[in-house]
């Protein structure tokens, strides 16, 4: 298997937007970035499953970001990696109620000196929750969502894959499994905000 | 409650695949801006392609996150209570040992010249060099009443020449915290008692010169010197060069 650990940012951010190369380049994040990351949970009231869990949901929301071209290099990526990190943590430990008062005070500090990572992201639980229901979709309707939505392939390659009759069943199948998702989603009033979220968060 | 008929969801689905015709499209898209309902409908279904593609991601970093901990994640093995015990041991025996070297080192960042130097060095009593009964020189008042530049002044004049002189003179230097001179002085005694066949003071200047020689910073002249005083049966400061006092001179040629 290669191993890229020193990638520079702008190749590294490359292979994330345009998803070549994906894997090894979200190994790669977590080869430069995860020890240091997962250090400063660690020093700040966290358990290593904390650090763990905060790293794999930090990796989602920079690819997330840098797929939509909102990362846009003004500052490193350990930098961007680093804030993300902390203001999850953060908003973790304020979920938990314990978030410890110098570690509010720090983060007053550091405001000026780094981009607001805070609002990407906001509403971390409403995400979570519209994305787990996703997973609530029977396995067909998911798979066929996933092949479409996130793998990009063509009906033509879905029909392929999943050998249905022909592209227009699969249409009509994949008609189906949106609109069931979106009325899963709709029906609980408490994600309307969520959803939008996922809009333009 | 879901107001939108099929066709119409149908053509809000393929707006957001990207399949609809251009004619279309614009079509739609004015009905969009006009019909607030038809608008969060298109809303709803982005934002659902958009929290599959978000699931899609989580599941592949989900993934990867797996493997790289379980690459990361040292395999658990079972330890004897034999080899156990043996860690423990060893773990201990590291500890001290640390605290050994953190001790020595200690020590060893502690140690100065003049730490030694004060540590064993004496001011010189006179009556230990004149019997009773016996005339002191102006040499030895001077030294008596602490006057130590009068002391070295008088032994350069020569007036008073002798081992005795040049042995106040030495102390006296090193008084004055000049050990040069002192070397200086100790010297002529040994040199004066070879001249004639003497011993007087003898020792006492061998001792007074390998403290004045570490103060110099002269180690391997006092090393030399102190294992002669310290094979030598007879020395009157045998005793006072112990080995510690060796080792640590040792030590301060390596600072």
């Amino acid at each position: 298997m290669e191993v890229i650990n020193n990638l520079p940012d702008t190749e590294l951010v490359a292979k994330l937007r345009d998803g070549k190369s994906m894997d090894e380049a979200i190994r790669t994040l977590y080869r430069n970035y995860f020890g240091n990351l997962c250090w400063y949970v660690m020093n700040n009231s966290g358990s290593r499953q904390d650090a763990e869990d905060v790293f794999q949901e930090v990796v989602v929301n920079f690819i997330d970001l840098v797929q939509k071209n909102k990362f846009r290099g003004e500052s490193t990526v350990k930098t961007f990696l680093f804030s993300l990190n902390r203001h999850t943590w953060l908003n973790e430990l304020k979920r938990r109620g314990r978030a410890l008062a110098r570690e509010e005070k720090y983060e007053r500090g550091q405001e000026k000196t780094e981009m607001d990572a805070g609002h990407y992201i906001a509403d971390r639980e409403g995400k979570a929750e519209v994305t787990r229901l996703v997973g609530e979709l029977g396995e067909t309707c998911r798979k066929i969502l996933l092949l479409f939505y996130y793998e990009n392939l063509s009906m033509r390659e879905i029909l392929e894959t999943l050998h249905y009759e022909n592209e227009q069943v699969v249409r009509n199948k994949k008609y189906k499994c949106l609109k069931q998702l979106e009325q899963m989603i709709t029906e609980k009033p408490y994600l309307k905000q969520s959803l939008k979220n996922l809009l333009h968060g | 409650m879901d107001n939108s008929t099929p066709d119409t969801t149908a053509l809000i689905i393929d707006h957001i695949d990207g399949i609809l015709p251009a004619a279309e499209k614009e079509q739609l898209e004015k009905q969009l801006s006009a019909d607030n309902r038809m608008k969060e409908e298109w809303e709803n279904l982005l934002a659902t392609t958009e929290a599959v593609r978000l699931y899609g991601l989580q599941q592949k970093v989900g993934t990867i996150h797996h493997e790289m901990m379980s690459e990361w994640q040292a395999p658990v093995k079972t330890i004897s209570p034999v080899r156990r015990i043996a860690r423990y041991t060893l773990a201990v025996a590291a500890g001290v040992l640390l605290v050994v070297l953190g001790i020595t080192g200690y020590n060893f960042y502690q140690l100065s010249a003049d730490k030694i130097f004060t540590g064993n060095y004496s001011y010189y009593e006179l009556s230990n060099t004149r019997g009773a009964g016996t005339e002191a020189t102006t040499a030895e008042k001077a030294y008596a009443e602490k006057r130590y530049a009068d002391v070295i002044k008088i032994y350069d004049s020569g007036n008073e020449a002798g081992q005795q002189t040049a042995f106040i003179a030495g102390v006296s230097a090193l008084e004055l915290d000049n050990s040069t001179r002192a070397i200086a002085c100790f010297k002529e005694v040994i040199a004066l008692n070879r001249q004639a066949g003497e011993k007087l003071l003898e020792d006492e200047a061998e001792y007074y010169l390998s403290l004045s020689y570490i103060r110099n910073g002269d180690y391997d002249y006092a090393l030399e010197l102190m294992k002669k005083i310290q094979e030598d049966p007879g020395h009157l400061y045998r005793e006072k060069i112990t080995d510690k006092l060796i080792r640590q001179v040792k030590l301060l040629k390596w600072r």
